[in-house]
């Protein structure tokens, strides 16, 4: 039977046009039911005996969720208790139409066999398809479908041999709900119902919290000013009143984003990475960025508003008119970018309460207010909460408990957590990219040996399309944690296939053997002197690139001793750089620029090329600034100027100084990026004062190289790394076992309250705060200029030495971090004692 | 125009009929011969409709489109037609062989039409000066029999009165611009007026009298013929002789007369018609192009 839809329509270009599709009826979608006789089907989907233990449904029962239900509590929907479900293809659509995320777990739920979930395709059943009436809303339309597929369920089932089965709609939409009463139907709504499963009561945990309940959860001020609704926002942003962005928020400040949004109310319940509609404050309210340091440390009270206030009008600095920044504030939410978010709970102070707060990892993420009754159990756990919305009286979103982590500290889990929050697929390769390994053993045909760099053809295993090579390119690079490689294929490659042991090798040397064998004058075999040869070569390409303006630039790279037996690093050192490695290094790049060359001669208008462009001079200011404290002039004019000015700076009695001013400059730099050589014409690397450049020589780590390789292959034959993904984590857990440690730090940036400073031991960065949790801290004074921090009696300057204790913080273990405090210079009142180190508690092995 | 060729014996015995009030097929000189008229028959146009009368057969599609109006009628909205004359009428218009008379149809609907006094154009106004309906009436000659012009304008009227126009709701921007929202209901639409839209009705000068709704035997036998608009009120709106033949004042006279009559007479089934055919709603049988 053949029906038509006919919709009017808005097109881009303002017009409107009516459209009409065709739309066909069949009599012959089955039902899905094991129990049903009726239809000719070939394998059912719901069970026979359909049984949950409920209150209310004592019966065997099939349920029909409506959307809202599927989009709100998908968390529940998940759990493997609730089975026999029939998703409509009304529900489908429309939870397609308004969530992605949403829509991708509902089809992964109905693809689990163990779920017996079925999609009923009742838009395209001639008994069970409705037409819109005249004056009915769509949402009203889709209602009514669903209720008419559930009566039909009903009748449909009724005949057959079922001990009193029945379909049961739930829905939260009282409206609906009315409606289907009055028609003789079966209905909950989802909080009943999963209320009334006996058997699973943390079921209730996950409910999502809906309206009804959100008035007293949060006291009934209203804290914050309304969101415009969406029409507004549009037309506001097309007259150019508005501003539309990302909301990034401020690592430092959880009251300050970017430097455009500055308190609690301008933020208005903006969430970091939403994109959010701004509008632009008078000049006269426009503020600078403040210098403080500023984390949500407040116990889990509601109504400190005034403390929050007085943070706020300590951020208010008198800044003068030069430093200030375009402000505004959040006028409405145009697309929310909520995610599961990883952290602890922290548990409200009244024992019997069910409501608590949740502390997310990221700091940038506000706190969430979550329901559990098992709060006392995931005290220590780090869990998983997806926040459902956030209210204009509440201080704080409200969210649901998704799942538990594992305990927390452990490493399995922190590890777990890592990659979770920086969103690394991290899932075991499935069956379909293992199939396209290579059998081993596996060689290659014999062929002249020649001078050269030698790279892995790993593009010869991973064909365009394959599994695995779809697999890759998600990943797009591999990730190094503690004990666990995320690699970007499937371990065989990496462990076996890739490495050249097919190559009939001389010798396989370490950097540092190899370094032995250079330094070592007493050996003269053949392996050494070609060793020799090539270091000469590559002092030679070294040396040329330099004077062309490479950089060498600083950025510290640490490396851990691992525990053989219990993978717990044991200790930290800065990683050295040998002669050989730089040997290894210049090759490397000499491979690359050759093959960039290559692959875009060749390919003029699609070669993946990597351009590093050359900073904008106002990138430079802090550098410039710190270099000035010291009485030494950086230029910037060029990048060889800069080398030049890098090298010669330096301090007497102070050999690390130049280190750190490398380690500034770095932070000066652009971003270098991947692109297509026929999208762009300015193809310079700026850091290794290259024209042109690639990745190639490391395709088991990168996704990009092995484009390269395919181009390069027919030629003969994005930045995705993770800059945050740093070893921090494993760092807490080394301090975790070292407890407090007595280092010597230089300080990298002056704050108004705080100093941040980098221990060269371990590569690591953290913040002394002066400002004490107590209101009665120390005088401070702090100079814009300088910048430099009075404390007291002492300045504060930038690259001063301090002496400062590590230790883990863990007397708040919602948020476990380094904590740093200042040992040396002694200020009373401000410094701590030297602490005594305490005996470890296992000798440590270093280097296994 | 398609014509037939006719004998000097046939030519007389179709006009000594004419002569007395007994046409050929037993019509009367002022009878229309059977009408028959379907709305609502192409499913992606605004309006639409389908018209016999005799075997002329003409489908008429209203498509309603968004413009800006004419700079020297800011208040109005205005209509856009196009005749095509398919090969399917007759083979002759095969090629390029239907564009004269296309042309030349297109060219006397909108002197009939495309003013305020036929087709109610303010109403078709969005906002002054910058938005309007720009409606495209699409005629396609589906068979020739003779009275071209009787059966479009039936058929233009028919299908404006089943168009359907969304409503669209204007909203003031915040800095003066306006935007434009469109109701998500899709029963939620506007209709055109179509209380004073003319028909045209062609008088035919055989011999010493004049028929309406001439067949092609009838035409081929006329030397002039008149084509008026009529709107309900019996006004005529627009006047057109056409053909070599000439007429002297007295038959003009007493033709303009019979036209106003007989076009007057025209608009009460027609729009009885068209209401008890929408009245019928969903429960309507469709009978389309294969009926």
């Amino acid at each position: 039977m053949l029906r038509s839809k006919t919709f009017v329509k808005k097109t881009r270009s303002g017009g409107i046009r009516k459209i009409v599709r065709e739309h066909y009826l069949r009599d012959d979608i089955w039902c899905g039911s094991e129990l049903c006789t009726e239809c000719k089907q070939e394998s059912t989907v719901l069970l026979k005996d359909a049984c949950i233990e409920s209150s209310l449904c004592t019966f065997p029962h099939y349920l029909i969720p409506d959307t809202n239900v599927v989009l709100h509590q998908i968390d529940v929907l998940e759990d493997p208790q609730l089975r026999n479900v029939i998703i409509l293809q009304t529900v489908l659509q429309e939870v397609r139409h308004r969530s992605a995320p949403v829509y991708k777990r509902l089809k992964d739920l109905i693809h689990e066999q163990e779920k017996h979930v079925y999609t009923f395709t009742n838009e395209h059943h001639r008994e069970t398809y409705v037409e819109r009436e005249p004056g009915e809303s769509a949402n009203d339309r889709n209602d009514r479908a669903i209720r008419v597929a559930v009566d039909w369920y009903n009748h449909h089932l009724e005949n057959t041999e079922s001990d009193g089965l029945k379909v049961v709609l739930i829905t939260n939409d009282q409206g609906n709900k009315e409606k289907a009463e009055e028609g003789g139907l079966l209905v909950y709504k989802c909080e009943e119902y999963v209320k009334s499963l006996l058997a699973n009561p943390e079921l209730v945990d996950r409910l999502a919290l809906t309206n009804d309940n959100k008035n007293d959860i949060s006291s009934s001020k209203v804290l914050f000013p309304e969101h415009f609704p969406l029409a507004r926002i549009q037309a506001g942003i097309k007259g150019g009143t508005f501003l539309q962005g990302t909301y990034r928020a401020s690592r430092d400040n959880y009251l300050e984003a970017t430097v455009l949004l500055q308190g609690l109310q301008n933020l208005n319940r903006a969430i970091h990475q939403d994109v959010v509609a701004v509008q632009l404050l008078p000049r006269e309210q426009w503020v600078a960025p403040s210098s403080i340091v500023l984390q949500d440390e407040r116990e889990a009270k509601d109504e400190e508003t005034t403390e929050e206030e007085e943070k706020e009008q300590a951020m208010k600095n008198i800044a003068d008119d030069a430093a200030r920044k375009p402000t505004g504030r959040v006028v409405g939410i145009i697309k929310r970018n909520w995610r599961p978010f990883c952290g602890m709970l922290n548990s409200s102070l009244i024992k019997e309460s069910t409501r608590h707060l949740f502390t997310p990892a990221d700091r940038r993420v506000p706190r969430i207010r979550i329901e559990t009754r098992q709060a006392s159990s995931l005290a220590d756990q780090r869990i998983m909460v997806a926040i459902d919305g956030w209210p204009r009286h509440s201080r704080y979103p409200n969210g649901h408990f998704v799942r538990s982590l594992g305990a927390a500290g452990d490493k399995e889990t922190e590890t777990e957590v890592l990659l979770l929050e920086h969103d690394v697929p991290h899932q075991d390769f499935s069956q379909a990219v293992l199939s396209f390994l290579p059998k081993m053993p596996w060689s290659i045909t014999p062929e002249d040996r020649a001078v050269g760099v030698h790279i892995a053809d790993v593009s010869h295993f991973i064909r365009p399309g394959n599994a695995m090579d779809l697999e890759a390119s998600n990943r797009g690079t591999t990730v190094y944690l503690c004990g666990r490689l995320q690699s970007l294929f499937a371990t065989l490659q990496c462990g076996e296939a890739c490495f050249l042991f097919v190559i009939n090798s001389k010798a396989s040397l370490t950097y540092a053997e190899a370094q032995l064998r250079i330094d070592d004058a007493t050996m003269n075999d053949d392996v050494t002197s070609s060793l020799r040869g090539l270091n000469k070569l590559a002092k030679i390409l070294k040396r040329r690139r330099i004077e062309k303006g490479a950089l060498t630039l600083s950025s510290l790279e640490v490396r851990f001793h691992i525990d053989s037996e219990t993978h717990d690093p044991i200790d930290v050192h800065t990683k050295e750089l040998m002669e050989t490695n730089s040997m290894v290094e210049e090759f490397m790049l000499l491979a690359n620029i050759s093959v960039a060359q290559k692959i875009y001669d060749e390919f003029s208008e699609c070669a993946l090329l990597r351009k590093h462009p050359a900073p904008p001079p106002s990138n430079y200011e802090i550098l410039s600034k710190a270099a000035k404290s010291k009485g030494l002039a950086i230029h910037t004019d060029s990048a060889k100027a800069l080398a030049d000015s890098l090298d010669v700076a330096k301090v007497d009695g102070f050999p690390y100084f130049n280190t750190l001013l490398r380690v500034l400059a770095t932070r000066c730099m652009m971003q270098a990026v991947y692109f297509c050589s026929g999208m762009d014409s300015d193809f310079h690397h700026y850091g290794l004062a290259s024209p042109i450049y690639t990745h190639f020589t490391s395709p088991i780590r990168r996704y990009s190289d092995i484009v390269v390789h395919r181009l390069l292959a027919v030629a003969i034959g994005a930045d995705g790394t993770y800059p945050d993904l740093t070893d921090k984590h494993k760092l807490s857990l080394f301090f975790k076992s070292r407890g407090l440690l007595n280092e010597e730090g230089f300080i990298l940036f002056v704050r108004k309250n705080a100093i941040i400073v980098l221990i060269p031991k371990f590569g690591l960065e953290g913040t002394v705060f002066f400002d004490g949790k107590d209101k009665t801290g120390p005088k401070l004074v702090f100079d814009e200029e300088g910048p430099t921090l009075m404390v007291e009696q002492h300045t504060f300057k930038i690259f001063d030495k301090v002496k400062v204790t590590i230790s883990l913080d863990d007397s708040n273990i919602q948020h476990q971090k380094i904590r740093m405090s200042l040992v040396e210079p002694v200020i009373p009142g401000v410094s701590v004692p030297v602490p005594e180190v305490g005996p470890l508690s296992k000798k440590p092995k270093l280097d296994r | 125009m398609a014509t037939v060729q006719l004998s000097e014996a046939e030519k007389v015995y179709v006009l000594h009929g004419i002569r007395d009030d007994l046409r050929v097929d037993g019509r009367s000189c002022e009878d229309y011969r059977h009408v028959e008229i379907e709305t609502d028959v192409v499913s992606n146009t605004d309006g639409s409709a389908k018209v016999t009368l005799g075997h002329t057969a003409v489908l008429v599609g209203v498509k309603a489109e968004m413009a800006k109006p004419r700079p020297a009628a800011p208040e109005e909205g205005y209509l856009e037609f196009f005749v095509d004359c398919s090969a399917n009428a007759t083979p002759k218009f095969e090629g390029r062989g239907g564009e004269e008379l296309g042309m030349e149809l297109t060219n006397t609907l909108y002197r009939v039409f495309n003013n305020k006094h036929s087709v109610d154009l303010g109403s078709l106004c969005i906002s002054p000066g910058e938005h309007c309906w720009l409606l495209y009436v699409d005629v396609l000659l589906l068979q020739c029999d003779g009275n071209l012009y009787d059966a479009i304008s039936i058929g233009i009227k028919a299908a404006l009165f089943n168009t359907r126009i969304p409503k669209v709701l204007i909203s003031e921007g915040e800095e003066g611009g306006t935007e434009i929202e469109l109701s998500d209901d899709p029963y939620d639409c506007v209709r055109l007026a179509v209380d004073n839209v003319p028909c045209m009705v062609t008088l035919c000068k055989v011999g010493p009298r004049y028929v309406v709704d001439a067949t092609l035997q009838e035409k081929a036998c006329s030397v002039a013929s008149l084509i008026m608009a009529v709107t309900p009120a019996g006004t005529c709106t627009c006047m057109r002789k056409v053909g070599g033949g000439s007429l002297d004042p007295e038959s003009v006279f007493e033709m303009t007369e019979a036209g106003k009559r007989v076009g007057k007479s025209l608009h009460g089934p027609l729009v009885a018609l068209l209401s008890q055919e929408e009245s019928l709603g969903k429960k309507r049988q469709k009978v389309g192009f294969l009926g």
